[in-house]
């Protein structure tokens, strides 16, 4: 017990090394946020427009352009895109790193959340479109009273699934030399030469930050629910 | 064309691929005529009626509403369908709103209604259907006839010109029928202009002012309700009454 006191102290405690988590935490957070919200924002617009093309076979020449960034985003891995936007896209400017992740990571989240808010779209029944546009409601105006609210209601457990495999991606940040909350344990790591003590901290930290993503989604869900028994 | 002609359709046809499902439709509807359309399944009769808010888009021919040749690809057909009611065989409540969103959702936002207005209008419908109780419910807490009953006040809140219903008692429990043609005789003792496509043939002899046979995507017969019971002409009408009844 003693030495697990002693291998606390010499890990967290001295030279404030907390600090590392504290701030790599702090990045790992600002990253997924924003990740998160650009992710959204792209998923959206590319469902939209997969989707209306699914249906009315309009918007051809961007839905062609929807799958190439589909296929490319989903047929590599994530690592390989963040170190191409770093070393490649972004290596002749002075971007700051955590934009760069924020950038790769969001890119490569909308591309997931374009699929799932699709297959959301599609599974609403076309009857649902069908009574919009028959009271006089435009493409737009249907989709934006009718069908997206209850098409995001059926695709948030799988939204929010994505956003806690985001959470955990952006541990590869390190790679381009960012201090997330991976990298701050690993720093720690070479100060103290033990392993045990920062790295079972770090996955403690992810942990409960995923079970508290988990509560807020099922609390979300409930409320939504409750409109619709 | 007289004055009072509320579509006037014209070669209209209908392709699915290669089948032929509306084969050259011409016909007349009067503003105030209750027409309701009967025929054997993928006969076309649901297909016509959907091509009149262009659900369907016509592959040929015209359809002129009110002088206006709905067609034409410059007209707003957004415009044109707020004035044509439309009721499914599956209902389509929005199932997120309440039942007095479901009905005020159309008027406040397309017609431009204040939701005071909107509301204290679609409390008068839901009054006159039987279900003011149900405004704050949620489209899955009400029966299938009570749905129905609620989709066409939906339609009737936008004020329509002519009101569309494509087999409203089909997907009801028997003893849901009632109540839902209840309204649907109401309507039309009311003079709204309505087309109906239904298998409901007591229904069709007491309230349609005329009654279109249509088989194999064209109108075999069209005529008044005892002409087409009665003594029907063609031996299609005659096997498919013999059918049915």
């Amino acid at each position: 017990m003693n030495d697990f006191i002693l291998s606390f102290e010499n890990n967290f405690i001295t030279d404030n090394r907390y600090l590392y988590l504290v701030q790599g935490l702090g990045t790992t957070l600002l990253i997924t946020l924003f990740a998160a919200i650009l992710g959204i924002l792209l998923g959206f617009l590319v469902a939209i427009v997969r989707s209306t093309y699914d249906k009315t076979g309009k918007l051809k020449f961007v839905n062609a352009i929807c799958n190439v960034y589909l296929t490319v985003i989903r047929g590599t891995p994530a690592m390989v895109q963040l170190l191409i936007m770093y070393y490649v896209i972004f290596a002749s400017t002075s971007m700051s790193k955590i934009v760069v992740a924020i950038l790769s990571f969001g890119i490569n989240s909308g591309a997931y959340v374009a699929e799932i808010v699709r297959s959301g779209i599609m599974s609403i029944d076309n009857g649902q479109f069908e009574a919009g546009r028959s009271l006089g409601f435009s493409y737009p105006e249907t989709m934006y009273y009718i069908i997206m609210p209850q098409a995001f209601k059926n695709v948030l457990p799988a939204l929010a699934n994505e956003f806690i495999v985001l959470l955990k991606e952006t541990s590869i940040c390190g790679y381009i030399g960012l201090m997330d909350l991976t990298r701050g344990g690993d720093i720690i790591r070479s100060r103290t030469y033990e392993a045990f003590m920062p790295l079972i901290a770090v996955a403690i930290i992810y942990l409960i930050l995923v079970m508290i993503m988990t509560h807020f989604v099922k609390l979300l869900e409930r409320r939504l629910r409750s409109s619709e028994r | 064309m007289s004055d009072n002609t509320l579509f006037e359709i014209k070669g209209l046809c209908k392709s699915f691929g290669s089948g032929l499902v509306l084969d050259h439709i011409d016909t007349e509807i009067k503003t105030g005529e209750v027409v309701v359309i009967i025929g054997p399944s993928g006969s076309g009769k649901s297909t016509f009626l959907r091509s009149l808010n262009l659900l369907e888009m016509p592959t040929d021919g015209t359809i002129t509403f009110e002088g206006q040749n709905i067609t034409d690809k410059k007209l707003n057909l957004d415009k044109y369908r707020q004035k044509i009611g439309m009721v499914f065989q599956h209902f389509n409540l929005f199932p997120h709103m309440t039942i007095l969103r479901n009905l005020t959702i159309g008027p406040i936002k397309l017609l431009g209604m204040s939701q005071k207005e909107a509301e204290k209008m679609a409390m008068q419908y839901l009054e006159r259907v039987g279900l003011p109780d149900k405004a704050s419910a949620y489209p899955s807490q009400l029966s299938g006839g009570q749905k129905q009953r609620i989709a066409i006040v939906r339609s009737l809140c936008m004020n329509p010109d002519v009101m569309l219903f494509d087999e409203p008692t089909s997907a009801l429990d028997p003893e849901m029928v009632g109540e839902v043609l209840e309204v649907m005789k109401d309507l039309a003792k009311g003079g709204m202009t309505m087309l109906i496509v239904t298998h409901e043939m007591g229904f069709a002899r007491e309230v349609a002012s005329r009654v279109m046979f249509i088989d194999d995507g064209r109108i075999v017969e069209d005529n008044t309700p005892q002409q087409i019971f009665d003594h029907p002409q063609s031996e299609r009408l005659k096997s498919f009454l013999a059918k049915i009844i």
